[in-house]
């Protein structure tokens, strides 16, 4: 039996805005075994980032969570203390934002923000403290550390500002590594170097990983498993290949057709019509049904529950088992 | 007239390329690389420092530089462009039947009466609705945005659409949507496109040729199928197996690039791609300038030591 | 740093000049100085107008006189006044009411900065509570009243109605030691004090509030915020070390161009409360049309707004590294 180094039950994160409460993440389920790389994906409004902040509770006000569980090695952090919570954010979970050039303070030196967040969790002194800056420097590859540390984020590349990164998350060796698109606003090459370098560290360090995307292409590559969520809610969990080869839910399946991808040449995208539903009055029912080419009448009412369909294999869809869907890679070759 | 060559540009740093008539002529390369300040040089936005850029059969530079009023409103409208942001280029406090009445207007296209007539079919063309048109852009979704974007560069009936990543802003579900309407309304309008962005995935979606930069130069050009099945510049090649592949299975032979683009302020001297190469370079690569060189079929490629 | 300094000081000079050729030539079109000294005399000959033009070097080509005042003026010399205390030299004058202008201006100041920060901070981490809407409320108030009104209901209310503090004026004017508040002349001025630099205070306060409130929730909203958070930080490192130095950018600019229009607000101020500042004095040298005094108190308000100024850029280098690199 996989142990399981997080477990999300039931989340509900709201907005409660002028506007009305945002439904940002509204019952989510999702498992994080020890040792994988769970891809989180969806596209904007999803609840991707929301539910990632909610696991470390740091969701920004108006934001609150209403409901849930989130397990982490036993124990139910959404009933600890904000001083215990501070205990566990960057010592045993840490996060990686999806914009280097806004994720770190633009006033202070690397040297000063990664010194801080070291002294925070170890009993060490600043001399110290430096060096092992240093050394994170070393470890996420960062030529010349020790003239580099000494620099303001605006003297660095997008690149190097996503390592500096890095470096100030894995600062006190945490078990769980959460990264919110870590690599979407840096070039395809440099998404190359950093994802290469995620994988490694993760192997080096033996962490767990939740690794939060919109690109298919990314979690294809990194991911072990992967949740598939669609407007705060999940529509489908498996393992990387099962997702790819064999995905039972329609919005799985549409992800996976209508992005252009350099393997498959096709005359004409699959087109998912409309857009993505405001979370205030979110559609009844399966929120995927107002742009389901399956969806019946059933689907408008009925909210699917996530149900294992085969081991490892959930799927929150009413006609998961009527509909035959394709994958664009071809049938299942297990 | 229309000649076969639209456009023969000279920007950002000797650069050099053509694109025909009707056909959709991507322009890639990662932030940086000159692409847009090129699309601007041609839109004479930013003014080239040197060079020629042909436009049906006129340089459009010195038709900006001299007085000719006329030839420059006529160039303003026959050359239009879609922003990369849609939420950024449309005036907030404007309606879509403002927003595209007024180059109708401007370029006094249609008479005033027959506008309402123009912009429903303008409307229906990019998939919106007639009830769109009294409304703000802020009711709209960034697809749709997107499509109001392209409606109003339409409107004038452009020869040349030049399109700045019209879909990197855009969510995965709907990005296809707006790639599927610029490739029917080219086959419709036989419009040409210039098309840039850095994602490879979506150029080789929609465009025939693709040129490749790389630090204000290009490095190779070819047919789109030439360019992804056989690239020839190592950059090309890191680049393309940069893309990650959305199949868990796929056969993954990434070239990694070491370090990262050097400062355009003190470019190298030689090939600007020599430092990351991972060909075995030497002191020609360090010293000389490459050429784009014809390496046949169409296929030009900028690498001494490419050749075919 | 330091090349940054200097190349904000070598700026100012050019500046400086600018501004005294402009004011210079403002008094100059107001009226022919020699009549305007000698208005109020009716019997003067026309021989002693020339005799006092010559005197003051008045005969002179315009920009000859420009360069002899901007001799003078690095000599330390501003001349003299035409109409006040019989002849004195402008900077004795200017260097007996600059000192009360300073001592009300700064205090106002520091104690306006030291409480609107904290207090705009709290403001914004509990925003829309109760709290937050009284502090917003009674800042929006301050900045709408005018200082003289302000200054006027707070001697009514604490002079007059509650009789605590003295209706105006620097010190008790009778030099027997006994009628000083408490016997001790520092303490008499510092009661005297009390009310001009309230209500200043809140004058100068009140905006603050209200600009390092909505910097700090834009500051909030950051994602170095989220993830000095997602480190584990205290909210109290969050807030003061990480927040605090960025939401403060725009209240240095504030602050700044206030100590530079400090000089040129204080003729308000200090009449209302008879404070024998450099605006009272200013107020009296206009109505009396003293040119040269104006003039002395225009250079001293034009240095004083450099100095702001590039205390302001300083500061800004200081907080902002992106500035201090360009």
């Amino acid at each position: 039996m996989v142990k399981k180094i997080l477990k999300i039950e039931n989340l509900k994160t709201y907005f409660y805005t002028w506007a009305g409460i945002v439904k940002a993440v509204d019952g989510v389920n999702i498992d994080v075994n020890e040792g994988e790389t769970l891809g989180l994906v969806g596209e904007s409004g999803s609840g991707k980032s929301v539910t990632a902040l909610s696991i470390i509770r740091i969701v920004p006000s108006p934001g609150k969570i209403v409901e849930g569980k989130i397990i982490y090695k036993g124990e139910n952090l959404v009933e600890k203390k904000e001083k215990t919570l501070q205990d566990i954010r960057g010592k045993e979970i840490a996060y990686i934002f999806q914009d280097p050039a806004t994720s770190l303070n633009p006033v202070f030196t690397i040297a000063n923000q990664l010194v801080e967040v070291i002294l925070r969790h170890q009993k060490i002194s600043k001399k110290e403290a430096l060096e092992k800056a240093i050394e994170l420097f070393r470890l996420v590859e960062i030529p010349d550390p020790e003239i580099k540390i000494w620099n303001y984020p605006h003297q660095l590349s997008g690149g190097m500002k996503q390592r500096m990164a890095i470096a100030r998350a894995l600062a006190s060796q945490p078990n769980l590594l959460i990264a919110d698109e870590p690599t979407t606003n840096l070039d395809v090459t440099i998404q190359a170097q950093i994802l290469e370098l995620m994988k490694n560290l993760k192997k080096k360090l033996g962490m767990s990983m939740i690794l939060i995307t919109h690109d298919m292409g990314v979690v294809a590559d990194t991911a072990d498993r992967i949740t598939v969520l669609y407007a705060g809610r999940v529509c489908e969990t498996a393992d990387t290949k099962t997702i790819f080869y064999n995905p039972k839910h329609p919005y799985t399946q549409a992800l996976l057709t209508a992005v252009p991808s350099l393997a498959l040449k096709t005359e004409k995208l699959n087109v998912i019509p409309g857009s993505i539903p405001n979370l205030i009055k979110p559609p009844k029912g399966c929120r995927f049904h107002p742009r389901c080419e399956y969806a019946q009448q059933i689907c408008t009412k009925k909210i699917p529950e996530l149900t294992e369909i085969e081991p490892g294999h959930k799927v929150a869809c009413l006609r998961a088992t009527e509909i035959n869907l394709k994958s664009p890679l071809g049938g299942s070759n297990n | 007239m229309f000649n076969k060559q639209v456009g023969l540009i000279h920007a950002v740093d000797g650069v050099s390329f053509s694109i025909n008539k009707g056909e959709t002529f991507g322009l890639v390369g990662e932030s940086g690389c000159g692409k847009t300040t090129t699309a601007r040089a041609i839109l004479y936005i930013d003014p080239p420092t040197s060079g020629k850029i042909n436009f049906e059969g006129k340089d459009i530079v010195s038709i900006f530089k001299s007085k000719n009023k006329e030839e420059k409103l006529k160039l303003r409208r026959k050359i239009q462009y879609v922003f990369q942001n849609p939420y950024a280029s449309l005036d907030p406090r404007m309606t879509v039947s403002d927003i595209i009445i007024e180059p109708l207007i401007i370029h006094k296209l249609v008479p005033k009466k027959f506008c309402y007539q123009r912009l429903y079919e303008l409307l229906k063309l990019v998939g919106l609705e007639e009830y769109h048109a009294e409304r703000y852009p802020h009711e709209f979704s960034g697809g749709q945005r997107q499509r109001i974007c392209i409606a109003r560069a339409l409107a004038v009936e452009p020869t040349l659409l030049i399109a700045d990543e019209p879909v990197a802003s855009l969510d995965v579900s709907v990005r296809a949507q707006i790639l599927n309407l610029l490739t029917e309304l080219q086959q419709k309008f036989k419009t040409t496109f210039l098309y840039i962005s850095h994602d490879l995935s979506t150029v080789r979606h929609i465009c025939h040729r693709v040129a490749v930069m790389y630090m204000g130069r290009i490095v190779e050009v070819a047919k789109t199928e030439d360019l992804f099945e056989e690239p020839l510049h190592p950059y090309t090649k890191a680049l393309i197996s940069s893309i990650p592949i959305p199949d868990p299975l796929a056969k993954k032979t990434r070239i990694i690039l070491t370090g990262e683009v050097p400062s355009p302020i003190n470019p190298p001297v030689g090939c600007r791609f020599e430092a990351r190469c991972t060909y075995d370079k030497d002191q020609n690569c360090v010293k000389n300038v490459p050429k784009l060189v014809d390496v046949g079929n169409g296929h030009f490629v900028a690498c001494e030591k490419t050749k075919k | 740093m330091s090349r940054y300094i200097i190349r904000r000081l070598l700026y100012l000079i050019p500046l400086f000049l600018g501004i005294l050729i402009i004011v210079f030539a403002a008094t100059r079109i107001a009226g022919d100085p020699v009549r305007l000294m000698t208005a109020l005399n009716p019997h003067i000959s026309e021989q002693s107008r020339i005799n006092l033009a010559h005197y003051y070097g008045l005969d002179q080509p315009i920009y000859t006189q420009f360069f002899m005042y901007l001799s003078q003026m690095m000599a330390g010399d501003l001349g003299n006044s035409y109409a006040i205390r019989g002849g004195i030299e402008v900077t004795t004058l200017i260097g007996d009411y600059i000192g009360p202008t300073m001592q009300l201006q700064i205090l106002a100041m520091s104690l306006a900065l030291a409480i609107a920060i904290p207090v705009g901070i709290i403001s914004a981490k509990k925003r829309y509570s109760k709290l937050d809407m009284t502090v917003t409320t009674t800042s929006l108030l301050g900045t709408c009243i005018p200082v003289f009104y302000m200054g006027i209901i707070a001697i009514i209310v604490f002079s007059y109605i509650l009789g605590w503090f003295p209706p105006g004026s620097y010190i008790t004017q009778i030099s027997d030691t006994r009628n000083y508040f408490l016997g001790n002349p520092t303490l008499d001025i510092l009661w005297h004090m009390a009310v001009p630099t309230g209500v200043l205070t809140f004058a100068i306060l009140a905006p603050i509030v209200l600009l390092v409130r909505s910097s700090m929730l834009e500051v909030l909203k950051q994602d170095y915020i989220l993830a000095a958070r997602a480190s584990g930080l205290s909210e109290r490192v969050v807030i003061y070390k990480h927040a605090l130095r960025n939401a403060l950018i725009p209240v240095v600019t504030y602050a700044g161009i206030y100590f530079g229009g400090m000089l040129a607000g204080a003729p308000i101020t200090e009449t209302v409360f008879n404070w024998p500042g450099l605006g009272r004095l200013f107020v009296q040298a206009t109505t009396k049309l003293d040119f040269p005094v104006i003039m002395g108190i225009t250079v001293v308000i034009t240095i004083m707004t450099l100095i702001a100024n590039l205390i302001t850029d300083i500061t800004y280098g200081y907080i902002d590294p992106r500035i201090r690199m360009e």
